[in-house]
């Protein structure tokens, strides 16, 4: 096997290298669509007895567990038993290294009556935020998932049913980058370019009104002239306000608003007869943004109609909505409510092992009352525990979105250089690599370290100084 | 300007700001390791302890740069 490779890695690697350039060069690379919170599976696709519906996010961390709990499996399993002079060899090996690499690790830091405890939570937490990190280097998460109209859901109460309204994060990222991805063959025209059109044709039409009505005013001089002097003429000027619209009117002098309102129709038609074309080409328009979005500015709110959430592909009305992807799976700790979940965890687990070894008398780490009226100093006591109190809260803070932050801005980070580099991103997939690595060690020494802290009290040492002193 | 680059403009700036505080935690760890360094050097024997305590370090004033970069983003992907 060996000797076959030798020498042939490197032609793998060029040709892993120009397989890239060409996928590269034949499909262009998609925009990345950067959402914060979990993104909800499509309607159907609810959890077993439940009626909550997954989101991707809740998939990568049953991965996760999943993971983890054959990977218990598998070590429990191969433990040499008592007396087996065979020494364990692969990847057991390495599980049993990184263990006793960490266990001593752990003990440096927080050795004492509850280390048991302590490298249990360390060991826990260490292994499932390394492999929730380690997600987003697997191939196909956060890209291989179900295509869906990028649109927002919206429960109406009344109707007791989903609305559909589109999302302004299209547009935004569109305008950004410039470049379409809802359909690669079409002139894109910025958001902002049609509804700076949509405005122009709202001016132009209010423009039109305004002549027909002055034409109707002066048609109406006209014929009061007309009448006043008996003659019926040839008429019919034939000027053309704009879009010559005010002919159709003319001599009905009774009808002035009536011609207002058709000559700015006809100008608004016109403009949405535009967009209508380039939407029968299959390209993105601002008609869908008038059509579905209520608080939508430009436009012709009279377009209003509903798309379905999730139209067949093939249909009319699936070109008039962007359409992303919605992965199956995303890297777990891109979603806050992991990473509270174990932040709460460890934040519980503090205060249980703070109890249990002070008792009762771990809260007079809190509240210190007791050095009030002792000393002339004892209020900075009262206030150095209340202190303490709002860091403990601030712990669940910082630690969730210390992991989220790092881990989110990393996802991005690969998203980002898959599509200016699509070809060799490979330096950041080292460096999220080791990102992992390290938040996950962070956010178990932090646990280990606050949970060794909350088991010593600083409080009964000053006191047996004190008496010591006396 | 029509308020659709407004809002564009308005959020790409105040991103870009809140990012600055992000400096902040970069003079934090550079100080971290600097002086983490500073002290493998003098004193090897109690490298692990040092390590241990650096990265302690590093961690908190990364959480910081951290808050900045969940703010800015924040107002890029969820203000609407």
């Amino acid at each position: 096997m060996n000797s076959f490779w030798n020498g042939k890695r490197r032609f793998v690697a060029l040709l892993m290298f120009l397989s890239g350039v060409f996928v590269a060069l034949r499909v262009p690379p998609v925009i990345p669509f950067i959402q914060l919170p979990g993104e909800k599976f499509p309607e159907g696709y609810n959890i077993p007895f439940l009626d909550i519906r997954w989101t991707n996010t809740m998939v990568g961390s049953l991965i996760v567990w999943i993971a983890l709990l054959l990977f218990v499996v598998y070590v429990t399993r191969r433990r040499p038993k008592d007396g087996n002079e065979v020494p364990p060899g692969g990847f057991y090996n390495m599980f049993e290294m990184l263990f006793e690499g960490l266990m001593g690790f752990v003990g440096g830091i927080a050795g004492g009556r509850h280390f048991r405890l302590i490298f249990n939570m360390f060991m826990t937490i260490f292994l499932v935020v390394l492999l929730a990190n380690w997600m987003e280097l697997v191939p196909g998460v956060d890209t291989i998932g179900f295509i869906h109209p990028h649109v927002k859901e919206k429960y109406d109460v009344e109707k007791d049913e989903y609305k559909v309204i589109t999302t302004d994060g299209y547009e935004i990222y569109q305008g950004f980058l410039g470049i379409s991805y809802v359909n690669g063959q079409c002139d894109w025209i910025s958001p902002a370019d049609e509804a700076a059109a949509d405005e122009a044709a709202q001016v132009a039409a209010a423009a039109a009104a305004k002549a027909a009505e002055m034409e109707l005013s002066q048609d109406a001089a006209y014929a009061r002239y007309k009448a006043d002097h008996g003659e019926h003429g040839e008429g019919e000027g034939g000027e053309g306000s704009g879009d010559g619209h005010g002919d159709d009117s003319h001599g009905e002098t009774a009808a002035d608003s009536d011609a207002a309102t058709a000559a700015r129709e006809e100008v608004i038609a016109a403009r949405l007869a535009e967009k209508q074309a380039r939407a029968d080409r299959g390209c993105y328009t601002g008609v869908n943004l008038a059509a579905l979005d209520e608080d939508y500015e430009g436009g012709d709110k009279a377009e209003k109609k509903a798309i379905p959430l999730h139209p067949d592909p093939s249909s009319d009305e699936a070109k008039l909505v962007p359409w992303v992807v919605l992965p199956f799976v995303r890297v777990p700790s891109t979603d806050l409510n992991m990473t509270l979940s174990i932040a709460l965890i460890a934040f519980v687990m503090i205060q249980y092992i703070g109890f249990k070894a002070l008792g009762i008398g771990y809260l007079t780490k809190f509240f210190n009352f007791s050095t009030l009226f002792k000393s002339p100093l004892g209020g900075i006591d009262v206030a150095v525990g209340l202190l303490e109190l709002i860091g403990d809260f601030a712990k669940i803070l910082s630690f969730s979105f210390r992991l989220l932050g790092n881990i989110f801005a990393g996802s991005i980070l690969l998203f980002v250089m898959s599509f200016l580099v699509p070809i060799l991103p490979w330096p950041f997939f080292i460096l999220e690599f080791f990102v992992g690595v390290i938040q996950a060690l962070v956010f178990a020494l932090l646990t280990a370290i606050f949970m060794n802290l909350a088991t010593v009290s600083h409080h009964h040492d000053d006191d047996h100084d004190h008496a010591e002193a006396h | 300007m029509d308020p659709q680059s407004t809002i564009i403009l308005g959020k790409a700036i105040g991103a870009g700001l809140a990012m600055i505080g992000a400096a902040g935690g970069g003079i934090g760890i550079g100080l971290a390791v600097g002086g983490a360094v500073q002290a493998m050097g003098r004193n090897p024997d109690h490298t692990p302890t040092i390590q241990t305590n650096m990265i302690l370090g590093v961690a908190f004033a990364e959480a910081v740069a951290i808050y900045a970069l969940v703010v800015s983003l924040i107002i890029l992907f969820v203000l609407s």
